[in-house]
C-alpha cells in the first residue's frame, strides 16, 4: 500500500480531498477512453498535470480509489490518512478558537469578538469543571457532585434568563460553553487556596476580585454574541451569583 | 452528479464519499454505496428512512412542545417583562428604597400597549423580582451559615417556603380583586412582579443585619417596609381606584371605599411578609 500512496501522490499534488478524488476518478473513468484530449484541455482543475495516457496502471489506481474514499469518512482508517481531514477538524475542536476564547476570558477589558462563539464547544468547560474539582479535592474538599449539580442548574437558569432577555435566540450549548470558560479564574483561585487559606480579609478581597473578573468576562461574551446593549451589568449579576457559589465552595 | 452512470466498473461512492457527515447527503448516495462495508449503516435505505422519520418526529415534537408551552406560559408576554436595561434597574431599585420624591407614577402607553420597562420606570418588570428571589435564597443560606445552621436541604426548604408564600399572596390578591369586581388591567404577571419587589427590601435588611448586627437589621427593615408600603400604595392606587379617587379627591361610595381598603391591605401585607420571612435569619 505504500507505493500505491506514493503513486497517487504523484497524481494529485494539490488537493487530497476525497470528493475531488472521487470526482476525479469518476471523470477519469468516463472520459478516459472516449476523449483523451480532454485532459490536455486542462479544464479539470483538480488534475493539474496531464495524466499519463497509460491506462492500465491508472485503471488499477482507479480501482482502488473508491475503496479508499470511505476511509475518509472513517470506516477503516487504515488506508490513506492523508485523505482524511484532520481528526480534530472532524471532531470540531479547533485549538486556535479554544485559545482565543481563553484569552478573551483572561483579559476582561478587551472587547470581545462576537463570532468566536459560533462553534460552541463544551470540552473546554468540562475540562475546567474537572480541574476545579481536582484542585478543591487537593485542598481537602471533595465536592464533585455539588460542582456538577450547581453548574447544570445554573446553566439551565442562565439559558432561560438569556432567552427571555435577548431578542436573538440563545442556544444552550453557547451558554454552557461561556459559563464554563469563565470558570477559569475560579480554578486559579481554588488552586491558590490549596497553598494559602482564603479566610480573612485578604482572602475575601481576592475572592471578590475573582468573582467580578469572571462575571465581567462572561457577561461581556454574552452581550457580544447576543447583541444586547445596555444589559451587561444585568447579565453580570446572575453570573456573579453563580461564581459566588463556587467561590464559597472554594473558601469554606 | 454522477450517479447514474452505466459504464462504471466500480461502485461510485463519490456521493457518499464527499466526507458528508449528514444524513441527507448520504440518502442520495445510499443505494449506490451499499457495497462499501464502512458505509453500510448510513447507506442502508431503511435506516436512512428511519433516520429521516426520526428527525422529522423530533422536529414535530419540538413544535408541539413550543405550541403548548406558549399556551401555558406566554413566552412573548414574559419577554416584555424582561426587556430591561441597567439604567431602568438602577432607577427602579432606587424607587423601591426611596419612593418619596417620585412625582409621576403613571405607566405610559403606546397605542394601547404598555411601553417596555426599558423606556418607562413605572412599568413592572420580572427581572428584579427573579433576581431578588434568588439573591434572597443565597443570602438566607449565608445567614444560616454564619449561625452554623446551614445545610443544603435547609436552602431548599427556604426557597420552597418563600415561593409558596409568594404564590399564596398572588392568589389572595387575585381573589380579592375578583370579589371586589375591580375593573383593572392588572395581569397575573403584574401582580407577581409587584409582590416580588419586596425581596429587595428583605435582602437589604438581612445584609445590614449580617454586617452590623440586630439593631441595623431592625432599622433597615423598618425603612424598607415603609418604603415598600408607600411604593405599593402609589402604584396600585393608579391601577385599582377610579381616576377621580386616584387623584386624591374624596369620592363617596362604598365601591371606592372598598377599593381603597383593598389597596391599603395589599400594601400592608408587604411589610408583614418581609418581617415574617426574615426574622428567623437574624438571631
Amino acid at each position: 500500500m505504500g507505493d500505491f500512496q506514493q503513486f497517487e501522490q504523484d497524481f494529485y499534488q494539490t488537493r487530497y480531498y476525497t470528493d475531488d478524488q472521487g470526482q476525479a476518478v469518476a471523470y477519469y473513468d468516463i472520459y478516459d477512453s472516449t476523449s483523451p484530449d480532454y485532459n490536455d484541455d486542462g479544464e479539470q482543475a483538480f488534475m493539474p498535470e496531464a495524466l499519463d495516457p497509460s491506462t492500465e496502471p491508472q485503471y488499477t489506481g482507479q480501482f482502488y480509489q473508491p475503496a479508499m474514499s470511505p476511509g475518509a469518512v472513517g470506516s477503516t482508517g487504515t488506508d490513506s490518512p492523508e485523505e482524511e481531514p484532520p481528526l480534530l477538524e472532524e471532531l470540531g475542536i479547533s485549538f486556535d478558537h479554544i485559545w482565543q476564547k481563553t484569552l478573551t476570558v483572561l483579559n476582561p477589558f478587551k472587547p470581545a469578538d462576537g463570532s468566536i462563539m459560533n462553534e460552541t464547544d463544551v470540552t473546554g468547560p468540562i475540562v475546567f469543571c474537572f480541574t476545579l474539582g481536582v484542585s478543591l479535592m487537593m485542598a481537602g474538599k471533595a465536592h464533585f457532585g455539588y460542582i456538577y449539580g450547581i453548574s447544570a442548574t445554573a446553566c439551565i437558569g442562565m439559558y432561560i434568563l438569556l432567552g427571555l432577555m435577548s431578542t436573538v435566540t440563545v442556544s444552550y450549548g453557547c451558554v454552557a460553553s461561556v459559563l464554563g470558560y469563565c470558570l477559569l479564574p475560579i480554578v486559579a483561585l481554588s488552586a491558590f487556596a490549596v497553598f494559602y487559606s482564603l479566610q480573612g480579609i485578604l482572602g475575601t478581597l481576592l475572592a471578590l476580585l475573582v468573582i467580578c473578573w469572571s462575571s465581567f468576562s462572561a457577561s461581556k461574551i454574552f452581550i457580544s454574541t447576543h447583541a444586547m446593549e445596555g444589559q451587561q451589568l444585568l447579565v453580570a449579576y446572575p453570573c456573579a451569583l453563580l461564581y459566588g457559589i463556587f467561590v464559597l465552595l472554594a473558601v469554606f | 452528479m454522477d450517479g447514474s452512470d452505466g459504464s462504471q466498473l466500480f461502485e461510485d461512492t463519490s456521493g457518499a464519499g464527499l466526507g458528508s457527515q449528514t444524513v441527507y447527503r448520504n440518502q442520495q448516495a445510499g443505494p449506490q454505496a451499499a457495497g462499501i462495508p464502512g458505509q453500510s449503516l448510513l447507506s442502508d435505505p431503511m435506516s436512512n428512512l428511519a433516520m429521516a422519520y426520526g428527525s422529522s418526529l423530533a422536529s414535530q415534537g419540538r413544535e408541539m412542545v413550543d405550541k403548548n408551552l406558549d399556551r401555558f406560559i406566554p413566552i412573548s408576554k414574559l419577554k416584555y417583562y424582561f426587556a430591561v436595561d441597567t439604567v431602568y434597574v438602577g432607577k427602579k431599585l432606587g424607587l423601591l428604597v426611596f419612593p418619596y420624591m417620585h412625582e409621576n407614577w403613571e405607566v405610559s402607553y403606546q397605542q394601547d400597549t404598555p411601553v417596555a420597562p426599558r423606556f418607562d420606570v413605572n412599568a413592572p418588570d420580572l427581572y428584579i423580582p427573579a433576581m431578588g428571589f434568588i439573591t434572597y435564597i443565597l443570602v438566607a443560606g449565608l445567614a444560616l451559615g454564619t449561625q452554623n445552621r446551614f445545610s443544603p436541604e435547609l436552602l431548599g426548604v427556604q426557597a420552597s417556603s418563600a415561593f409558596v408564600w409568594l404564590i399564596m399572596e398572588v392568589l389572595a390578591v387575585l381573589l380579592s380583586l375578583y370579589l371586589v369586581t375591580v375593573n383593572t388591567d392588572l395581569t397575573t404577571i403584574d401582580l407577581l412582579a409587584f409582590s416580588g419587589y419586596k425581596y429587595v427590601g428583605m435582602i437589604v435588611g438581612v445584609v445590614a443585619g449580617l454586617l452590623f448586627g440586630k439593631p441595623a437589621y431592625y432599622l433597615s427593615l423598618l425603612w424598607c417596609c415603609a418604603a415598600i408600603f408607600v411604593f405599593m400604595i402609589r402604584t396600585m392606587r393608579l391601577k385599582l381606584l377610579s381616576e377621580a379617587a386616584a387623584e386624591g379627591r374624596l369620592v363617596r361610595g362604598t365601591r371606592n371605599q372598598l377599593r381603597m381598603y383593598l389597596t391599603m391591605s395589599i400594601a400592608a401585607a408587604q411589610p408583614i411578609f418581609m418581617y415574617w420571612l426574615t426574622y428567623h435569619l437574624i438571631r
